[in-house]
């Protein structure tokens, strides 16, 4: 197998009928055999009464999970920065995807097998999307990517506006496939629902606009939603969350134009940010390569390898590429997250801890690093947020910790996340 | 409602000719076709007058026919294909989505040129039997339904009356198109220009042909040469202006009648 290749299998449960499978980084495909020994093995194991997880071998890794007893998602990945972590939050997001599309009830109560393939094939793109996103965070943190613009203030006062003209409490404005902002309502909702919804409009190509119905993973699996969203200029989309009125075709004649037009230029300000997420005017230390920045309030993320857009763009040959620096970035958010910063209200069965390293001790780390020639890494914990830095390899290890800090002041003081 | 015979009420090739080549330089730049946001406008210089006319037209047939097809190819966007799995494309949508395009053109007997704004109105057929208020919503308030079958797919042809009756009342004033797709895969047609010929007498109702294949790319690989891209979408997107001015014009023509009759009664 190619050393970057991943397999995802969908089967049913009860009989093992394969519904799908996606890959990413090969053109070969599964053999039969190949399927039914990976889903024969989980099987053989569940007749005995024990529940097999995972399995790693010198370059693969393997992990099962069974949704509510109907649907089995298998994934198989060779990628070296794959972890039990990382996977399973893969197979959530993918079943998330599955039941945001088509309803709980359809694939719990799978009354026509081949009926059901027919309709899964609407969740291929968003599906796909979790198993080659280069550009996001949110698939690994469950936290929906955001930006920071100037004008906030301005675009939330549009957005509250507008919403509440369209009948409804839930409204997003994005901007590049990441959320300037959003009502309140918006961010009480259960964050995968958040996350997806927002995946959802980021993956899709680009319309005017569009009324979907979507199930709520967490909030409403079985009745659906509609999703109303607006294009409002290139690159920006409304989003809105409601029932079965207003009509599109309202919202859009009637409201859309009224309350946007006015502030068209703070809206295509927000593609400006695009790289960095947030404005070049905020100051951040010279030798920080990349950020990832959690709110655990609101369940958002900030997220960048291009802090210094600029200083980036003159140098050809970057030294450590961006790739590897968001590769660095994501495994030490899933090394700092399954051994260290366990987070409050961990759920066993969800975020499998590898080492008990925490479970000795009474009390629990708020800090955590880590050092190799090609970078540094350090995470800091506070009541509200979780900061992960990776740092150029020549920064003083004993530094870290005060830059963090001074980061950190900078995202809850001057411009606050 | 009679159709207007094909090329009789707007000119096919303004855009190419002095006079229009200026109006093309607002929706094609750098050979790319601009899109615009729905508060966006195409940009003309203040010299050139120009009326925008909207309006809603939505896009219906059989699953797989090509109604997402159809309008990526309209709007100069790519057309989403089967073939290469990594732009895996979307084969069932699971609900509506429009796109609009800005279309310029000269009605012959207009003393100045029409930007048409066409909203077209796309939904998977699985979502239109699956939830009930997606029919009705689209259409609210349209203007044109499209009904579209493949030259591939006798069967999609043979179904369209009851479509466009399942679809539309008798009495609904929308004016009814029938869109031949995927006439590139001529080798494979199953539905011939006699065929066509006699649907056209027995339903009044014009029907135009496309092949929603991608136009050739730009030298960076990449964007679709928008030229050859809009020359293909120009004869469908003139017959729908063309369908929709007429449509225009007899509305207008009633609403005449009526004023005069009420000035009548009035003295
Ligand atoms: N060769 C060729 N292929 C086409 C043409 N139009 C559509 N196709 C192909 O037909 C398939 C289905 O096209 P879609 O546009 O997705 O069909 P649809 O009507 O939107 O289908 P639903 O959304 O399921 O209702 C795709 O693989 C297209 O690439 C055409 O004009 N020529
Ligand atoms: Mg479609």
């Amino acid at each position: 197998m190619e050393d970057t290749s991943v397999f995802l299998l969908c089967l049913t449960a009860s009989s093992g009928v394969p519904l799908y499978c996606r890959s990413k980084g090969s053109n070969r495909q599964l053999t039969f055999s190949v399927i039914g020994s990976l889903n024969g093995v989980h099987m053989f194991a569940n007749n005995q009464d024990v529940l097999l997880t995972s399995t790693r071998t010198e370059n693969s890794r393997v992990v099962w999970r069974t949704f509510h007893d109907s649907i089995n998602l298998i994934v198989m990945s060779c990628e070296n920065t794959a972890s039990d972590l990382s996977l399973n939050k893969l197979l959530e997001n993918v079943f998330n995807a599955m039941v945001l599309v088509i309803g709980l009830d359809d694939l719990v109560n799978i009354k026509n097998v081949e009926r059901l393939k027919k309709d899964l094939r609407a969740c291929y793109k968003l599906i796909d999307g979790f198993l080659t996103e280069s550009e996001k965070m949110a698939d690994l943190t469950q936290c929906v990517d955001c930006i920071i613009t100037h004008d906030v203030t301005i675009l939330q006062e549009c957005l509250d506006g507008f919403t509440q003209a369209a009948e409804s409490d839930f409204g997003c404005l994005m901007a590049g496939g990441k959320v300037v902002t959003a009502t309140e309502k918006w961010w009480r909702l259960a964050s995968q629902d958040v996350m997806l919804l927002c995946w959802l409009v980021a993956s899709l190509s680009s319309h005017s606009s569009r009324d979907y119905p979507v199930y709520l993973p967490q909030g409403s699996p079985t009745v659906p939603h509609r999703l109303l969203t607006f294009q409002l200029v290139s690159g920006v989309d409304v989003c809105i969350l409601c029932g079965p009125s207003p009509s599109l075709q309202k919202v859009e004649s009637e409201l859309v134009e009224r309350f946007w037009k006015p502030v068209v230029d703070p809206l295509k300000a927000c593609l400006r940010v695009q790289l960095r997420s947030f404005p070049a005017s905020i100051p951040l230390h010279r030798g920080i390569m990349g950020l990832l920045l959690v709110n655990r309030d609101l369940n958002k993320t900030l997220y960048t390898v291009q802090v210094h857009p600029l200083e980036d763009m003159h140098r050809t040959e970057l030294k450590f590429t961006l790739d590897q620096r968001r590769a660095a970035l994501r495994s030490f958010y899933t090394l700092a997250l399954s051994h260290y910063l366990i987070p409050d209200n961990v759920d066993e069965k969800t975020i499998p801890c590898e080492e008990m390293f925490a479970s000795g001790f009474s009390h629990h780390a708020h800090q955590c690093y880590t050092v190799s020639s090609s970078h540094k890494c350090y995470a800091l914990k506070t009541e509200l947020h979780l900061l992960f830095l990776v740092f150029k390899p020549e920064v003083p290890t004993f530094s870290m910790s005060t830059i963090a800090n001074k980061t950190l002041q900078v995202f809850t003081k001057d411009f606050p996340f | 409602m009679s159709a207007p015979r094909p090329g009789s009420l707007i000119t096919p090739d303004w855009l190419l000719s002095p006079e229009g080549r200026d109006y093309l330089t607002c929706i094609l730049r750098k050979r790319k076709r601009r899109t615009f946001g729905l508060i966006e406008r195409p940009v003309l210089p203040p010299q050139l007058p120009a009326d925008v006319a909207s309006y809603k037209i939505f896009v219906t047939g059989k699953s797989g026919v090509g109604k997402t097809s159809l309008v990526a190819k309209l709007c100069g966007l790519e057309v989403p294909t089967m073939h290469h799995e990594t732009t895996a494309c979307f084969p069932y949508l699971p609900g509506i989505q429009t796109s609009c395009v800005y279309w310029p053109a000269h009605p012959r007997h207009s003393d100045r040129p029409i930007i048409f704004a066409f909203q077209f109105w796309d939904c998977g057929e699985s979502a239109l039997k699956k939830f009930d208020h997606i029919l009705p919503a689209c259409k609210e308030k349209a203007d044109a339904v499209l009904f579209l079958f493949s030259f591939t797919d006798r069967s999609s042809f043979e179904d369209v009356p009851a479509l466009i009756s399942r679809t539309l009342s008798q009495e609904e004033n929308v004016a009814r198109v029938v869109i031949g797709t995927k006439l590139d895969q001529f080798m494979h047609t199953d539905v011939t220009e006699q065929d066509i010929r006699d649907f056209q007498q027995t339903w009044q109702v014009p029907v135009m042909r496309v092949r929603s294949v991608n136009a050739p790319r730009l030298s960076d690989g990449r964007s679709l040469d928008g030229r050859t891209e809009l020359a293909d979408a120009a004869p469908v997107l003139n017959g729908l202006a063309e369908v929709l001015w007429h449509r225009d014009q007899i509305t207008a023509g009633l609403v005449d009648i009526r004023e005069g009759e009420i000035s009548s009664n009035a003295s």
